[in-house]
């Protein structure tokens, strides 16, 4: 085990053009836990992301994966370094079946141990029964509960160290939504490192470790969920009560279970 | 009858080999690509440089051909698609036109507008129903659907391939799932180029001689059986291509004395109108005739299950 934590975020700023987004975002990540990345419309959640997978350029500051240096790699290189991702919208590829998606997902594994990829692919299929069910199937014709599993899936089949989940709750219904708990609780259960934004503030708390609470652009509360109260929470987000009500309970029994 | 046959399938084979590097480029990137004709008319010129003017075998100019139409994929690709990666593949079409009518002009500067020969691969021939079939035409048709099976297996069966299919997807997503995008796309541009090379050099001894733009009338035959054969199918390309070059051939013999001035160009709108209200009128012709069974009753989720 590295002493060095798996991600660490350090002073970043970031942009599109000549708009700046991030403002020096520093961020901790230890090992096996699992961080929420909170904030309003416009807090630079997503771009918070991006910056960490590559997909946006860092204009100062760094990024470390376990320790090393990825500032300046493309996302193709973060993923074969151990980043994997479930981006915002599921962005599963509709016209392949489910297991070339998930083949795809494990595009950096195969070129490293091919041979690791018929335990991968059985792992994962064990993980989620639906994918091996419809695994002929077209990605686009399944259901948006189905296509979370299915991205979720994509990225954890690459084995990877640390997996972002940008906004996995957007767009899905109700029951869809119940489906994708369930999916991030097997997540959970693999101990991957996990960054989570999640805009369904009272979804997103009920599943991380530690909360980070975004405010245009600055990180202005870092916190064990444990710890949050709700004059926190609507100080910096604008809302209110979402510690309490029927999601807020499984978060109690879990912060009765921590504490 | 075997003659119009014949004529139609050798016809079909010129179609057929344009049609396999259109569809390939459609299917990886989105974009219809219009630059195919003249990436291997100018290749024919270099195989022309290496093999008439240099006196070197004919496999050998062949393979400068083949060489230099993927260095210039390579470098439409490095040079300008790179820069319009966001673009809209309209955008991206229309930057093949304008591939197309440079090559053109370089042609023309380089080498005037009188034919350029260039000795054919191979003398001889086999008669069939009176016409004298050289072995370049038969391997049109079996060339073309080689190189459209090698592609088609390519795509579906290698990592790479299917990166390719699923960046023509998603672009995006394709990055984070680890697929080197970058590369992906220098080596769609510059693979598709090397059909366009193969089927000028295969059809140039059907025509005789090259001169700047001689394969674009070809060429947008090759449009019309890829988009025959749903653009996005490699073996459908094939198949358009066949049935495209049957209907020029029979209409040729049935009213080719009329005086229809660009009797093929009328064809091969007619056929294209046809497969496009055909495929849009057949489902609701079949509904028609068969209907369907009322839908069931679909269930929506009740509040009682949503949680708070």
């Amino acid at each position: 085990m590295s002493a060095a934590p798996m991600l660490e975020i350090i002073d970043v700023t970031a942009g599109f053009g000549a708009v700046t987004v991030l403002h020096g975002v520093s961020m901790v990540v230890p090992a096996g836990s699992i961080a929420g990345v909170f904030g309003l419309n416009g807090a630079g959640k997503s771009v918070t992301m991006k910056t960490i997978g590559g997909v946006v350029p860092v204009r100062s500051g760094r990024v470390l994966l376990d320790g090393e240096d990825v500032t300046t790699l493309s996302p193709e290189q973060r993923v074969a370094r151990g980043m994997g991702h479930v981006p915002q919208g599921r962005q599963v590829f509709p016209g392949l079946s489910v297991e070339d998606n998930l083949r795809l997902g494990a595009y950096t594994l195969r070129r490293r141990r091919r041979a690791r990829y018929a335990a991968s692919l059985e792992r994962t299929y064990s993980q989620f029964p639906v994918l091996r069910e419809r695994r002929h199937q077209l990605a686009g014709t399944m259901s948006g509960g189905q296509q979370a599993s299915l991205s979720v899936a994509r990225a954890l089949i690459n084995e990877p160290r640390l997996i972002l989940v940008d906004e996995p709750s957007a767009g899905l219904s109700p029951v869809a939504q119940l489906e994708l708990r369930a999916v991030l609780e097997v997540v959970r259960q693999t101990g991957v490192t996990m960054v989570l934004v999640e805009q369904n503030v009272a979804f997103g708390l009920s599943l991380v470790d530690t909360a980070h609470l975004l405010q245009t652009g600055r990180v202005v509360h870092s916190a064990p969920v444990a710890s949050l109260d709700n004059d926190t929470l609507a100080t910096h987000l604008g809302i209110g009560r979402v510690l309490a009500g029927a999601t807020g309970s499984a978060l109690l029994a879990r912060k009765r279970g921590t504490s | 009858m075997g003659q119009v046959l014949l004529l139609g399938l050798i016809q079909a084979g010129i179609y057929a080999l344009f049609a396999v590097g259109i569809v390939f480029v459609y299917r990886a990137t989105r974009v219809l690509t219009f630059a195919g004709g003249e990436i291997g008319t100018a290749s024919l010129y270099v195989a022309a440089l290496v093999s008439t003017r240099a006196g070197l075998p004919w496999g050998v100019g062949a393979l400068a051909a083949v060489t230099s139409a993927v260095l210039l994929g390579a470098a439409f690709e490095f040079l300008l698609v790179r820069r319009a990666v966001d673009a809209d593949p309209v955008v991206l079409s229309i930057l093949t036109v304008g591939l197309a009518l440079t090559l053109l002009s370089v042609e023309t500067l380089a080498f005037g507008s009188s034919p350029q020969g260039l000795a054919p691969p191979f003398r001889g021939g086999v008669e069939l129903a009176g016409i004298v079939l050289s072995p370049t035409m038969i391997a049109s048709l079996v060339v073309a659907a080689a190189l459209g099976l090698g592609l088609q297996s390519a795509l579906r069966r290698t990592d790479f391939g299917l990166g390719i299919l699923a960046a023509a997807e998603d672009p995006a997503a394709v990055r984070l799932v680890g697929v080197p995008l970058a590369r992906i796309r220098l080596v769609v541009w510059s693979a598709s180029a090397g059909p366009a090379a193969v089927a000028a050099l295969l059809v140039e001894p059907t025509v005789g001689f090259v001169t700047p733009g001689y394969a674009s009338t070809l060429y947008l035959g090759g449009l019309v059986a890829a988009v025959l054969g749903g653009l996005t199918s490699l073996s459908g390309a094939v198949i358009g291509a066949v049935v495209l070059g049957l209907t020029e051939s029979v209409a040729q013999r049935l009213f080719g004395d009329a005086g229809i001035p660009n009797l093929n160009y009328v064809v091969d709108l007619m056929l294209l109108l046809l497969a496009l209200v055909g495929r849009n009128a057949l489902p609701g012709l079949v509904a028609w005739i068969y209907p369907p069974p009322p839908a069931a009753p679909t269930s929506t989720p009740v509040a009682e299950e949503i949680p708070a």
